[in-house]
This record gives structure tokens, C-alpha cells and sequence, in this order.
């Protein structure tokens, strides 16, 4: 199995052959659900659909070019991208601040870890039906704490202020029990002699966590950043059930605009589009992620 | 002396504090379950008496418990497909160098960026041809290969010393059981949080599920949450809150059982 | 190297071993499939068993399987399998894909804006041709409620869960106000009047889902088709009309209301405005009749249902049927059409429909339900719920309250929704109502674009 430089074609491909079997169930898999669907996407999103998805009429790049002009499709893209900067640094930080207390040696954290982490248990359709309680209008628990500490009342979900924010808070709920296990996880990994010693050096709480647990923590915070960021490109469950992408269009992310253009107006062609449109802001995006990020990230 | 007690005070005063709000959306969840419709209405938190009438109802309308089981065989079959094919192919990215491993690996990070909803319907079409509508394989098997997965297995891998890969081809062991032997073992941490991911996110789907299935036979709890709320008749919200108690009762206690044995993961993963 | 092959193979064994395994549990749904069109699928006991796609969940799922079960009960030829497929749009999408296959239900539930799609879909037969052949007399039924379900005089699909429309008020609040609580307002201006005087601390006058259904209601009270070519009633609709004199003057009394601060506005959240009712947020409020009977129960005040506002230059032209209805699917089986069709005739029995009208609050698509004891009883505790019926029935037939026919309807109806949350912000009234009205248009002319 070692590798000898011989000069045969057959050897010296053999990493590349055993490597693709390790990763063929993965690419069988991804083919049928996920590449051959996309290249359907890309397809469809030259056509208008009939009545039953087909493709019936090529139109070119036509449903590109009415995308980004129309209000309706900029909005959401707005609305997703202040989304995505709504949730992701927030739910992170917050994770951490949960994780960096939960890694604490104390006696009964077993049950605090429990306590963070229950969230991840909590589907979106169950969280949201909760969450639609909290903000409910007139029997909100939220608006009726606002009301014996006697502050104006907030409309959550109905004014298309705050309803962006709404979700928001509800999503970054729903996202740090996961977040907040993986960054547990990425702490208890850190080797505690790295803290010993710079407790001899008498080293303050802060400057230990700049220096030792940041720098040793950054493969884990690099993955859960990329995670994160494309989990909420992709939020949908809480909208559909919380706001239904209003008011005024305020939640209508991409992704629940693909939904309602391809499950309501039944018109695959542009939902194909909007597909498309948002496969390449998050490729983007990631392509970014790895090339600014990944270079600080200290592996050992 | 004085000062660590104060600082334990202090942390333990956040815990208590941080930890409540968190879970108090499922505490309120709870109380809401015990409630009858115009109690709900007036806005408390206690309910009036802990009845349970709401809880009766929701067994009564619905096959919950064949529900659950179908949750319970998805989910788990989700999570040992993706254990294996997740930890074959991160494997493959860190250990086996090869030409265009790097395009490879980025191309398998794309596609955690195409959106699922896009690929639904000829998702939907691809089972139906196979006749897999209401199966089980047709819930999961198109789930079993997770860039996610990859992803977080190969970010632990790689955190996996090379000497240990070189002390193993002098020890004479084979790639795969090295793999199988070696890697597989001191990776527990990452592969028991996959695990645990691979089955929550699938305990939670909701659209997939509904879409491939067209009877009960082999619907899950998530479907069922849903069949409890009306659309244009009023919604018996007390009873939607204990069916909600009811789906999240069990990931709940795996997620609390599993929390000593993921620490010991956790704490294992360490590899010094 | 072996290793690995072993674990590959056990791999794929699992795989396989899954498939298989499920092959053999769902064989007799696949029979089905494999049998031409001329067999039908058959219970163990020889019964002729069908599928029933619907959308209902909650109350309406609970009745609904009730009524099934009694049927299946009261013969001994036919099965029916009551399936949930979720809500009206995802049950929709489900039959789109499998619309014409082996997979497609006997029966599928639609809303009432599907009525065009399906149509046009080629996927179903007419009810109309089983009415002609059984002799069935669909006279019986609620004219009002077939008019919507009929293109040409030709019935397509049997009309199922039911409902229009109306206005509840809280009476409790009317006293205080000074104003009659048993006369409620019956023009938009008096709305308006109404709606100031009852505007105190909390609560608020006025409100009304934010939802299309209810602006298409006001339109057709006053005359006002939805879309030209009568409401796509005579033709194929090229165009939206709402942006008419009409559908401005639902917008500014909406709007007037909004300014003058009478107008609560919840959102597009049925229980929402409901909670909201109860509690004691908003005096007046227009639902849908099968929302009284939860109103009423709910609610710590006394309750007035009434008919929903006018304009107060026109007479009143009455209410759209909204809901949904049964169609029967095409190219399947004699034997499982027949039993389709028995099932829907045992549905439109008084009986059945009085259960269905008492357990949901949707109306009794045969009047004679209404005639029934049990329905007799609850009215008489109950005399809101004919108000409900009434007003269904002092609806004057013609184009506009027949409802619109169009394909691309729910994507209009959010442009609706839509234009009335930019109005709640401050947008102009006409101008909100002209948008809606184009983006209606772009969707009717890609739709007509891409017709075979």
C-alpha cells in the first residue's frame, strides 16, 4: 500500500482510484438528488413552464432580466441578505458566550449544557408554532410583558419593520442549541496545559480567551460561520409559518419566494431562476468564506 | 479565595438566568398544553388546572405512536447512512492525497449551498419513478450523503496528526483499517454529533416527508403536527401545544440521555 | 483494501435489502399500478377500494374522517381511503406530479381557485356526466353554491366544504357605544361611522383579514367582476378588472378607516384576528361563516353575526362561495368512477351534510340539512349561524358573484395581500390597487403564453 514512485500510469493513479472509491456513495448520491435536479434548475430557468412545470417556451436569459429588475425580487434580496446579517453574527456570538459558560467546571452543568443545547431538539414547525404564540399580537407573552412594564405595545409579525426581526429572533433561538454543541465541543478539545501555563504567566480571563481560546477554537468557529451562513440563506419552515413572507414582502426571503413560485404560481421558470440566483450569491459568499477566513484558521 | 467564590456566584447566576430564557418558549409551550381555549385566550402562563384533556385528544385524533415510529426508523437509518457515507468520503479528502482532490471537495461544499426547495419537485419526480412513494428509502436515502457531514468530519480529521497515518502503514495495517481501526475510533466526538444531527434534522422534516407520502403508512410526527391546525375552521391551539410537547418529548430526552454520553465523546475526542 | 470492499458491499446489501424490503410491503399498491385501466384496485373482502385526497386538517379532519367511516360502513362494494396531503397548495403541487398516473387518487379536494386549473388540467371528468347518467337531481343542492362550480351549465366537480363570508360584532360593545346592537352596519359609510364610535382605549372599530377572498367579496357585492371576459365566465380571461370604480372604493373605505385609526390590522393569520376578537381588540370584523360558531364559543360577550357592508350608491349583490369542492379523476377504472360517485352522492345527503354543517360550521351544501333535527336544535341556540345561510341565499346569481375563473388565482390574490399591507403603510389606496392589477396581468399572460 505505500506509495513508490514507480513510473506506471496505473500506480501512479492508484491514489486517485482508491480516493474515488472512498467518495463514490457520495457522488452516486449527489448525481441523482442533488446535480441532476440542479442542471434540471438551470434548464428550466431559460423557459416559462405550462400549466403542468414542463418547459414550453425558451425565453432566453428573459426571467433572469425581469429578476433583477423587478421590486419585488430586489426586495428579497435585501430582505435576505439583512436577514443573514440579523442572525448569523448574533447566533454565533451568543453560542459562544453560552458555550465559553457551559465549559465551565462546575457542578451541575450536565444540566445547563442540557438546557442550551435543547433547542436543536425542537423542529422548526414546532418551534414556530411556539414562537407564533410569543408574538401573537393580543395574547403574546411578549406584548404582554411590554404591557405591565407599560411600553408601547409591538406589532411582531405585522409590521413589516419588525417582522424581519421577528423571524430573526426566533431563528437565532432555534439555531444556537446546534451551534452551541459544536462550539462545546470545539472547547473541550483545547488542550488545558495551553491554559496552565499562561495562568503562571498571570494572564487575565479576556486575554487568555484572545489568545489561546480563539485561535484554537478557529477550525471549529470556521466551520459553524460557514454552516450558519448557509443555513440562513436557506431559511424557510419559521416563515412559512410565522409571516408566509410578509407583511409587505418584508420576510419574503429567496428561498420562500422560490417555494410560493413554484408550489403556488406554479411557474417553475422563474422559481428556477430565483434558484439559480441565490445557488450563486451563497457560492459566492462561500468562495469568499474559504479564501479570506480559512487562511487564519489554525490547524494543528 | 473570596474572589473565585464570587466569580463562581457570578456564573452560576448567568447559567440560571441565560439558560431559563432559552428554554422558556418550551416552558411556555407546556403550560399552553394544559389549556382550554378561552383560558388561552386571556393571555396567562399558569394554567388553571394541569389537565389532560388536550393530550387526550391529540392521541385520539391521530395515529400518533405509528407516527413516531416512522419518525424513529427515518431518522435513524438517516443518521447510519450518513455516518457512513460522510466518514468514507472525509476520509478520502484528508488522508488520500490525489489530483483535483481540492475541486472535489469544493464541489461537494456546493452543494450544500443549493437550495432544497429547488430541487423538490424533480426530486419528487426521480422517487416516483422509482416507485418509491411511501417508503421508507424513498424519506431517506436521498439524504445520505451530506456535504455538512463531510464537511465537519474532514475539519475534525484534519486536526488528526500524519504521524499516526505513517506509524500505521509500518505497523502494516491496510488503508481501510486504518480507517475502520484508527481514525473512526478517535474521531467519536464529531461522528456522535453528526449523529445526533443526521437524526434531528430529519426528525424535523416537513416538506419532503408530506410530499413522497400520500397515506399514513409511513407519515412522521412533523406531518401530524400540521394535520392538528385548521386552515379557515378556528384551531384548537391547546391541543396543537401538547401535540408540539408531544413531538419534541422525545428528541428532548435523547438530546438529555445523550448529553452524558456526548460528553464523554467530547471529552475523549480530546487527542493528546 | 479487502476490508474496505467488504464494507462497500455490506454497504450496498443495506441499500438493496431497504428497497426490497419495502418492494414487498407496498405490493399491493404497486398491483395497481401494473393492472390496465380496466381494473380496479380491490380490498382483501372484494370491495372496490379508492383513494381521497383532501386538504382538511384540525375539526374538519376529525368530521371528515367520521363521515368516511360511516360510509364505508353503510355498504358492502365500496372502500373509501380519506388521505391528508397537506394544505390545498401542497395537495395541488402532489397532484400536479402525478396528475394522470397510476398514483392519482380517485377523488382529490380542491379550493375553489383551483376550479380553472383543473379544467384545463385534462385530468379530470365532469361530475356532470354522472348527474345525467344516474339521473341524479342536482336540483336539491344549493343553486349558490353550484353556480360557482358550473362553466357552460355543466356541473365539473361536486361542491364540498362551503362557506361565504359575513360580519361578527362584539354586541356587548355596541351598547357601549351607543349604537344598536342588533342592527349592524350595513354600508361601507356606515362602517366607517360605526367603526369611529366603537374605537375606545384597546380597541379598535373595524377589521378585516388581510386575506384576497375578502376584497373579492367586496368587489362582487357591488357588481365588480375580478377579471374581464365576465369574469372568465364567458371566455378566457386576458385581464384583471378589479382596479375598477369598484375595487378603488374597497380600497378607500379600507384606507379611510386605516387613517382614522378605527382600522386594526392582524395580519393574514385566521386565529390571529380571531384571539384578536376575543380579546376584545376589535368590535367588528368580517370572517368566514365557518368561524361563528368558534366566534361564539370563544368569546366572554355577546356576539352579532350579520350580512358583510355594501356600497351605499348600489344594492347589495350578496357573497362568493369560497372553500372547496370534490373532483373525480379521469382515466382510472369504471368500477373505481363508480364508487367515486357514490361516495359523492352519500356526501350530498341531508344527514351528512347536517353532521358535516354542525361539526365544522361550513354550510350544508343540500338545504334540506337544514330541515334536519339536530341542525333545528342548534340553530335555535344558535340564531346567528342563519344569518350565515340567508345571506347565501338572498344572493342575486350573475358574473360577478358566481366568482372569477382564472388559472394563475392564488398568485392574485397574493398580489392582493400585498396591496393591501403597502395601503396599511401608507401607500396610496389607487396606486397599490394598479399594482396588484399588474403583477395580476404579467401572471394571466405568462400563463396564456405557455397554454398548449
Amino acid at each position: 500500500m505505500t506509495t513508490v514512485r514507480a513510473p506506471g500510469i496505473w500506480k501512479r493513479s492508484a491514489n486517485l482510484r482508491v480516493g474515488f472509491l472512498y467518495l463514490l456513495p457520495s457522488i452516486i448520491l449527489f448525481a441523482v438528488f442533488l446535480f441532476y435536479p440542479m442542471i434540471r434548475t438551470i434548464y428550466l430557468s431559460f423557459f416559462l413552464t405550462d400549466q403542468n412545470g414542463n418547459a414550453a417556451v425558451n425565453v432566453g436569459f428573459e426571467n433572469y432580466s425581469y429578476l433583477l429588475t423587478s421590486p419585488a425580487f430586489l426586495n428579497s434580496m435585501k430582505a435576505t441578505g439583512l436577514f443573514v446579517l440579523y442572525t448569523v453574527p448574533i447566533g454565533i456570538i451568543l453560542s459562544l458566550f453560552f458555550a465559553l459558560l457551559a465549559n465551565e467546571k462546575l457542578k451541575g452543568i450536565g444540566f445547563f449544557r442540557t438546557m442550551y443545547s435543547s433547542t436543536m431538539g425542537i423542529s422548526v414547525a414546532a418551534s414556530s408554532v411556539i414562537w407564533l404564540f410569543l408574538f401573537h399580537p393580543s395574547v403574546g407573552v411578549f406584548n404582554r410583558i411590554l404591557l405591565v412594564l407599560d411600553f408601547p405595545q409591538i406589532q411582531w409579525l405585522l409590521d413589516p419593520e419588525w417582522a424581519l426581526i421577528s423571524i430573526a429572533i426566533s431563528t437565532i433561538w432555534m439555531n444556537t442549541g446546534f451551534s452551541f454543541l459544536i462550539l462545546l465541543g470545539g472547547l473541550q478539545n483545547i488542550d488545558e496545559h495551553l491554559y496552565e501555563s499562561s495562568r503562571i504567566d498571570g494572564a487575565g480571563y479576556f486575554y487568555r480567551l484572545r489568545r489561546i481560546t480563539i485561535p484554537m477554537l478557529s477550525p471549529t468557529l470556521f466551520f459553524i460561520i460557514t454552516i450558519s451562513l448557509i443555513n440562513a440563506f436557506q431559511t424557510f419552515g419559521q416563515i412559512d409559518i410565522l409571516t408566509k413572507g410578509g407583511p409587505s414582502q418584508s420576510t419574503n426571503l429567496i428561498v420562500y419566494s422560490i417555494y410560493r413560485e413554484a408550489f403556488i404560481n406554479y411557474q417553475f421558470g422563474t422559481a428556477s431562476a430565483q434558484a439559480v440566483i441565490l445557488f450563486v450569491i451563497i457560492l459566492v459568499v462561500t468562495i469568499l468564506q474559504f479564501k479570506l477566513v480559512e487562511r487564519k484558521v489554525h490547524y494543528q | 479565595m473570596r474572589d473565585s467564590t464570587l466569580k463562581k456566584v457570578w456564573i452560576y447566576f448567568l447559567l440560571t438566568v441565560t439558560s431559563f430564557l432559552v428554554f422558556f418558549p418550551v416552558l411556555y409551550a407546556f403550560m399552553i398544553s394544559f389549556m382550554s381555549g378561552p383560558e388561552i385566550l386571556q393571555g396567562r402562563f399558569f394554567p388553571e388546572a394541569f389537565n389532560f384533556d388536550n393530550y387526550a385528544k391529540v392521541f385520539d385524533r391521530l395515529p400518533l405512536l405509528k407516527y413516531l415510529l416512522n419518525s424513529f426508523i427515518v431518522s435513524l437509518s438517516v443518521m447510519v447512512g450518513q455516518l457512513a457515507v460522510c466518514s468514507l468520503a472525509a476520509y478520502a479528502f484528508v488522508f488520500i492525497p490525489f489530483k483535483g482532490r481540492d475541486l472535489v471537495f469544493f464541489l461537494f461544499i456546493s452543494t450544500m449551498m443549493i437550495p432544497w426547495e429547488a430541487t423538490m419537485i424533480p426530486n419528487f419526480f426521480t422517487i416516483q419513478k422509482l416507485d418509491w412513494l411511501n417508503t421508507y428509502q424513498g424519506m431517506s436515502l436521498p439524504f445520505f450523503a451530506l456535504a455538512f457531514g463531510t464537511f465537519l468530519l474532514r475539519q475534525h480529521f484534519k486536526t488528526i496528526p500524519k504521524e499516526l497515518q505513517e506509524a500505521s502503514q509500518i505497523a502494516g495495517l491496510s488503508r481501510f483499517a486504518f480507517f475502520w481501526k484508527v481514525i473512526l475510533p478517535v474521531s467519536k466526538t464529531s461522528l456522535v454529533t453528526l449523529g445526533a444531527y443526521g437524526f434531528l434534522t430529519t426528525w424535523n422534516m416537513y416538506l419532503w416527508p408530506l410530499l413522497i407520502t400520500t397515506n399514513s403508512s409511513v407519515r412522521t410526527v412533523q406531518i401530524g403536527l400540521k394535520q392538528l391546525q385548521s386552515q379557515e375552521i378556528s384551531t384548537d391551539w391547546g391541543v396543537v401545544m401538547a401535540g408540539v410537547i408531544v413531538v419534541i418529548i422525545p428528541t428532548l430526552l435523547l438530546l438529555f440521555i445523550g448529553q452524558k454520553q456526548l460528553q464523554k465523546g467530547l471529552s475523549q475526542g480530546a487527542l493528546k | 483494501m479487502k476490508l474496505m470492499l467488504l464494507f462497500l458491499t455490506v454497504l450496498s446489501l443495506a441499500v438493496l435489502a431497504a428497497c426490497t424490503n419495502s418492494d414487498s410491503s407496498t405490493k399491493d399498491e404497486e398491483n395497481k399500478g401494473e393492472d390496465t385501466k380496466g381494473e380496479a384496485t380491490k380490498t382483501e373482502d372484494g370491495k372496490v377500494s379508492i383513494e381521497f385526497w383532501h386538504a382538511m386538517s384540525g375539526t374538519g379532519q376529525t368530521s371528515l374522517d367520521e363521515i368516511v367511516a360511516n360510509f364505508n360502513e353503510s355498504q358492502d362494494k365500496y372502500e373509501v381511503k380519506a388521505e391528508f396531503q397537506g394544505t390545498y397548495e401542497e395537495s395541488l403541487t402532489k397532484l400536479r406530479s402525478v396528475g394522470g398516473t397510476k398514483d392519482a387518487p380517485a377523488i382529490t379536494q380542491v379550493f375553489e381557485i383551483g376550479t380553472k386549473y383543473m379544467i384545463d388540467s385534462g385530468y379530470i371528468e365532469p361530475i356532470q356526466k354522472f348527474i345525467d347518467k344516474n339521473n341524479f337531481n342536482a336540483d336539491e343542492l344549493e343553486q349558490n353554491i353550484l353556480n360557482y362550480y358550473k362553466v357552460d351549465d355543466e356541473l365539473y366537480s361536486m361542491p364540498f366544504n362551503s362557506s361565504t363570508p359575513v360580519m361578527i360584532y362584539n354586541k356587548d360593545a355596541f351598547k357601549e357605544a351607543g349604537l344598536d346592537p342588533e342592527k349592524a352596519p350595513e354600508t361601507f359609510a356606515e362602517v366607517i361611522n360605526s367603526a369611529e364610535k366603537l374605537t375606545k382605549g384597546e380597541m379598535y372599530g373595524f377589521s378585516m383579514l388581510t386575506y384576497g377572498w375578502f376584497f373579492e367579496q367586496l368587489l362582487a357585492t357591488q357588481g365588480g367582476d375580478y377579471v374581464n371576459e365576465n369574469n372568465g365566465r364567458t371566455g378566457d380571461a386576458t385581464e384583471a378588472a378589479f382596479n375598477s370604480d369598484e375595487g378603488r372604493l374597497v380600497f378607500r373605505t379600507l384606507d379611510t378607516m386605516n387613517k382614522a385609526k378605527t382600522f386594526g390590522n392582524f395580519g393574514t393569520n385566521w386565529d390571529d384576528i380571531r384571539a384578536a376578537f376575543a380579546s376584545e381588540k376589535v368590535a367588528m370584523y368580517l370572517d368566514s361563516s365557518a368561524g361563528v360558531a368558534g366566534a361564539i364559543d370563544t368569546a366572554p360577550f355577546e356576539v352579532g353575526v350579520a350580512y358583510i357592508p355594501h356600497a351605499d350608491e348600489v344594492k347589495r349583490n350578496g357573497v362568493v362561495i369560497g372553500g372547496a369542492s370534490l373532483w373525480m379523476s379521469k382515466g382510472i377504472a369504471e368500477e373505481e368512477q363508480e364508487a367515486a360517485w357514490e361516495f359523492m352522492k352519500y356526501l350530498t345527503t341531508p344527514e351528512v351534510q347536517a353532521k358535516w354543517h354542525l361539526d365544522t360550521g361550513y354550510f350544508a351544501i343540500n338545504p334540506k340539512a337544514y330541515d334536519e333535527e339536530n341542525v333545528k336544535e342548534k340553530w335555535a341556540e344558535f340564531p346567528q349561524y342563519k344569518v350565515t345561510v340567508d345571506q347565501l341565499q338572498d344572493t342575486v346569481p350573475g358574473y360577478a358573484t358566481q366568482g372569477a375563473l382564472i388559472s394563475v388565482f392564488p398568485e392574485s390574490r397574493q398580489q392582493i395581500v400585498t396591496a393591501l399591507e403597502d395601503m396599511y403603510q401608507g401607500k396610496d389606496p389607487a396606486e397599490a390597487l394598479e399594482q396588484a392589477a399588474e403583477g395580476t396581468n404579467r401572471a394571466i399572460e405568462v400563463a396564456n403564453k405557455t397554454k398548449k
